[in-house]
């Protein structure tokens, strides 16, 4: 018709596609096939260059293709000046820069880009840092470029609290981030330290702003699980630092128990080291180390602590002596001990979740939160109505109802086990019946009892593996149906 | 035919450059149909153009039906920096729109404006805050919209954050299927019943009847779900609002459609009155400088009705126009400097108030429509007496003695007021509506469009170059010469080792 375009139809312009494709292929293929040649002669010059480049250019994900820009940049480089060199390397990292547009978390770009960094005579760190900037514009959940700016910042000298301020307004317009939180956790125990207590990781007074800012981002969107994970380190959930949790030795066997794994093969000056230990789990890392069948030596038993160094740092025990074992246990940090600000600052926030609570009163999230926080503020004054919380949640989330059982069941054995380390008791038997526990929790203490019920419970089969730590007991009563 | 004549015959004339008008004119042209396009003003765009702030008084004191005043109060002492003078001496950097809009970032016109590949004639600034007027402290501030800004909100409470974030995702989530319980005994309600219902604090009532849906205070629910579920669903496509202003002034749209129009072969041509419009036998004649033209169609814009169509008779239901409104330059902007950082942007607030509020932009250099250290203000209503009286109940919350108006000028957009005679070929455009962004307009550019051309397509995507199919050419072909170098370079090596 008179004065309209002629516009390809979508078949054709399918058929225009595929027959590209085929092109694409073919040239692909050629390439690949000289490189392999060239490679099989040891032919590593400008020539691999050129070829590596035009196909990393459209698909930057080949890893053997970085390599072997790898080998051919080190070959062209050898005999040239640092001046030259550096040149050369200036000029790859515009490549791989090019080819990051093409894919922003290629693995093989970053990793080459770090490569070529640590090969430059010299290194233009600073650059490398605004390069983040940069990107980190375009995607702030880029973790290969958060894993990049960490590790370019420290090669910067980059000061953390500009890093922090960075972290900050990268939070700001976006909290959906793990990066930028996590981040925040490595940054402020540098920035802002607890002056006293080595194994808190911050200070009170940026714990306390901390905590407003997580809670802030948790009511804005609760369904964003990046704040959770984060306000469960600043809660100390997190994993223990090593410990020598327990200890019991008698005649014939012993057990020593940590809180977390260790290898205790690698550990030093420890009196007890030419005992034929093994891991419970029979791993090289282990928290529940055994001895069985052997002749124990008869003059430790009259010593009061037990002692050792792992990895340059010393650990020990104090030890009670029984009539036929000693034995030493440490209750376990369940919580962080928090100071009073900081106890002000979670108070207010269980009121925040308690006032919202009335208005949405099956909010399963601020259940939970509501029931962390009553642990970190009081944890023996609300254990009664942390629990009613997650008894709620088991109904209201049903999907996630073996995970609040289970939670339950450690906060139970975390409140037994803490009364018969109070009690000062010797460990004859630890009565953990009628609690419904789904799963056995801080087994590696329960090695030391002689005796423990798990009597109407209702314990699973996938925790059975676990009865193995139990290396003291002499009896285990378990309901009959699971075993 | 003269040096300076227009072809004899086009398929359609369209007379006027109003928004709607353009939009008819371009999808016309872009059918394959010969556009004759004029205005007998000397500038685009109709009730819809932009200008610069000495035209903008002129066009006023020179358009009896606008019921317009001016009035300048400047500090003519020796210290100040804007005097009459000063101001007038940056004219051309204003861009003063007779009829400001916002678009939803993905509104009819955006998704139009995309479609049709039109958007590469236009410049756009993401709205910079949809604000609230706080009435304990008389001032302007911003609406927590999106989730950033609920985060970063210093005005909210974390209960109110919470509040505000489930309210507005259970109208995200509303469908009409299956209704939420909350919802269902309040559905033919009103929606601010509803919201008084919900346990939400007065702020965040405040915030969704005026700001986020803007619903009139007697609006029913389903109005309500609808009205802040659009304006959600608008949220996260560019900058922190769901709204685009267009750089240099609304000015520029008609004339996207224009240069649209112009692409695809339409002529144009400003300063050309027609007279002398006769229909005959399916043909439609008319002399433009004593030149006689014919045309299959004409389409006319509702504020530039040539006087051969006018009928004596009044109309009594005005679909269109029937706008007050108000332009104000302030040097100090409404609303804290927090909310006007950097110099400003684009600030939107919905005032409520009988027949319907009013809709205000604030605006700085930002936008491209004043100068440097100026803002201006626009404050749109609907009409029922004079502009000034209008527009008085608003202009008096918001000009406090901080932010007196160094100029001031109210006008009348006109309503249609007389009955046309249209015929099968010869169809009217509505002028401007009383609505924030642009859908009814559009609405009535694809009406008019559908009337002349029934069988076609309404503005469909403009093809790119390299779509478009030269003549006599295999539509599937693709030659290694088009290729990429590299690509190129490579097929050469297969080649070569073929060779060896």
């Amino acid at each position: 018709m008179h004065g309209r375009l002629k516009v390809r139809t979508s078949a054709e312009e399918a058929a225009r596609k595929k027959k590209e494709q085929d092109l694409k292929v073919k040239a692909y293929k050629a390439a690949m096939g000289r490189i392999h040649q060239k490679r099989s002669t040891n032919e590593l010059d400008q020539e691999m260059m050129t070829l590596s480049g035009q196909i990393l250019a459209r698909n930057p994900d080949v890893f053997t293709l970085w390599n072997i820009r790898k080998e051919s940049l080190l070959e062209i480089t050898s005999s040239l000046e640092d001046e030259e060199k550096q040149a050369l390397f200036d000029k790859d990292l515009g490549f791989v820069e090019q080819c990051l547009m093409v894919n922003p978390k290629s693995y093989g770009a970053w990793h080459h880009r770090c490569w070529i960094l640590e090969n430059s005579p010299s290194p233009n760190w600073q650059r490398e840092v605004q390069l983040c900037t940069r990107y980190l514009k375009m995607d702030e959940r880029n973790f290969h470029c958060w894993d990049y700016r960490r590790y370019v910042v420290n090669k910067a000298e980059i000061k953390p609290d500009k890093e922090f301020e960075f972290c900050t307004e990268k939070i700001k317009h976006n909290f959906s981030n793990y990066s930028s939180w996590h981040y925040r956790s490595k940054l402020l125990p540098i920035l802002q330290p607890h002056p006293t207590v080595k194994s808190r990781p911050i200070s009170e007074d940026a714990l306390k702003e901390e905590l407003e800012l997580v809670l802030t981002a948790a009511f804005t969107d609760p369904n964003d699980s990046s704040a959770w994970f984060y306000q469960r380190w600043l809660l100390g959930y997190s994993q223990p630092d090593l410990d020598i949790g327990a200890f019991r030795m008698s005649k014939d066997k012993a057990v020593i128990a940590f809180t977390k794994a260790i290898n205790l093969k690698s550990v030093t000056e420890f009196s007890l080291s030419s005992l034929n230990w093994k891991s419970v789990s029979g791993e090289t890392y282990d928290n529940t180390w055994i001895v069985s069948e052997a002749s124990l030596p008869e003059e430790f038993i009259g010593d009061s602590s037990i002692s050792l160094t792992f990895e340059g740092k010393t650990y020990s025990l104090e030890l009670k002596n029984q009539e036929t074992s000693v034995f030493g246990i440490k209750c376990p940090k369940f919580e962080y001990e928090f100071g009073a600000g900081v106890v002000e600052t979670l108070k207010a926030q269980l009121d925040s979740c308690n006032e919202l609570l009335e208005y949405e009163p099956d909010s399963k999230w601020t259940l939970l939160t509501a029931s962390l926080l009553m642990r970190a503020v009081d944890r023996k004054g609300y254990h009664e109505k942390s629990h009613e919380f997650l008894k709620k949640l088991q109904n209201i989330d049903s999907n996630r109802k073996g995970y609040y059982e289970d939670l339950a069941s450690k906060w139970n054995i975390e409140k037994k086990l803490e009364e018969f380390i109070e009690s000062g008791k010797t460990p004859t038997t630890l009565d953990l019946s009628k609690l419904n526990l789904t799963a056995f929790y801080y087994e590696q203490y329960l090695s030391v009892f002689d005796e423990l019920n798990f009597l109407e419970n209702k314990i699973t089969q996938r925790s059975l593996s676990k009865l193995k730590a139990f290396h003291f007991a002499s009896k285990i009563y378990l309901d009959k149906d699971i075993v | 035919m003269g040096e300076n004549s227009l072809p004899g015959e086009f398929d359609l004339l369209v007379q006027g450059t109003g928004f709607t008008e353009s939009i008819v004119a371009a999808a016309a042209s872009r059918i394959g149909k010969t556009v004759l396009h004029i205005d007998s003003n000397e500038y685009y765009g109709g009730q819809w153009a932009s200008f610069n702030l000495e035209g903008f008084q002129k066009h006023l004191s020179e358009s009896p039906n606008f019921q317009a005043t001016q009035n300048w109060n400047t500090d003519e002492s020796e210290t100040s920096e804007w005097t009459k003078e000063n101001i007038l001496k940056t004219s051309r950097r204003f861009s003063i729109d007779l009829t400001p809009k916002l678009l939803f970032s993905r509104g009819k016109l955006v998704k139009l404006l995309i479609s049709s590949n039109i958007c590469r004639y236009a410049e756009f600034r993401a709205a910079d805050n949809v604000c609230t007027f706080e009435e304990s402290t008389s001032s302007l501030k911003s609406v927590p919209c999106s989730r950033t800004d609920v985060f970063n909100s210093k005005d909210l409470t974390i209960i109110e954050k919470r509040l505000l974030m489930k309210l507005l995702n259970s109208f995200l989530n509303y469908k009409d299927e299956e209704v939420p319980e909350e919802f269902k005994n309040y559905l033919g309600k009103p929606f601010l019943e509803f919201l008084k219902f919900q346990r939400l604090t007065p702020k965040i009532i405040n915030n969704v009847m005026n700001s986020i849906s803007m619903c009139d205070e007697d609006a029913l629910l389903e109005e309500g779900i609808e009205k802040t579920k659009n304006f959600l669903l608008n949220l996260g496509f560019y900058g922190n609002t769901p709204f685009l202003f267009p750089m240099y002034g609304c000015g520029e749209i008609p004339q996207c459609f224009c240069r649209l129009c112009a692409v695809f072969g339409g002529v144009y041509c400003l300063k050309k009155p027609i007279s002398k419009i006769e229909e005959k036998d399916d043909e439609i004649s008319f002399t433009t400088d004593n030149q006689v033209i014919k045309a299959k169609k004409l389409v006319f814009g509702s504020s530039n009705i040539p006087e051969e169509l006018l009928s004596s008779e009044k109309k009594t239901d005005h679909c269109c126009g029937g706008l007050s409104r108000g332009v104000f330059i302030l040097e100090k902007p409404l609303g804290s400097e927090e909310l006007n950082s950097g110099g400003g942007g684009v600030n939107f607030l919905k005032l409520p108030g009988g027949n319907g509020g009013a809709f205000i932009l604030q605006l700085s250099h930002y936008s491209g429509t004043c100068p440097k250290g100026l803002h201006l203000v626009h404050i749109t209503s609907k009409s029922s007496s004079t502009p000034s009286d209008d527009l008085q109940p608003f202009v008096e919350k918001l000009f406090t003695d901080e932010h007196k108006p160094l100029y001031t000028a109210y006008f009348t957009l006109p309503s249609c007021s007389s009955k046309v005679s249209t015929t099968e070929n010869i169809v009217e455009c509505c002028g401007t509506f009383f609505e924030l962004d642009y859908d009814k307009s559009i609405e009535n550019a694809e009406m008019v469009f559908k009337k002349l051309y029934p069988d076609e397509e309404f503005l469909p995507r403009a093809p790119d170059p390299e779509e478009i199919i030269i003549e006599n050419e295999d539509p599937t072909a693709i030659s290694e010469h088009t290729l990429p170098e590299d690509l190129k370079a490579q097929l050469l090596l297969e080649e070569s080792s073929k060779e060896v």
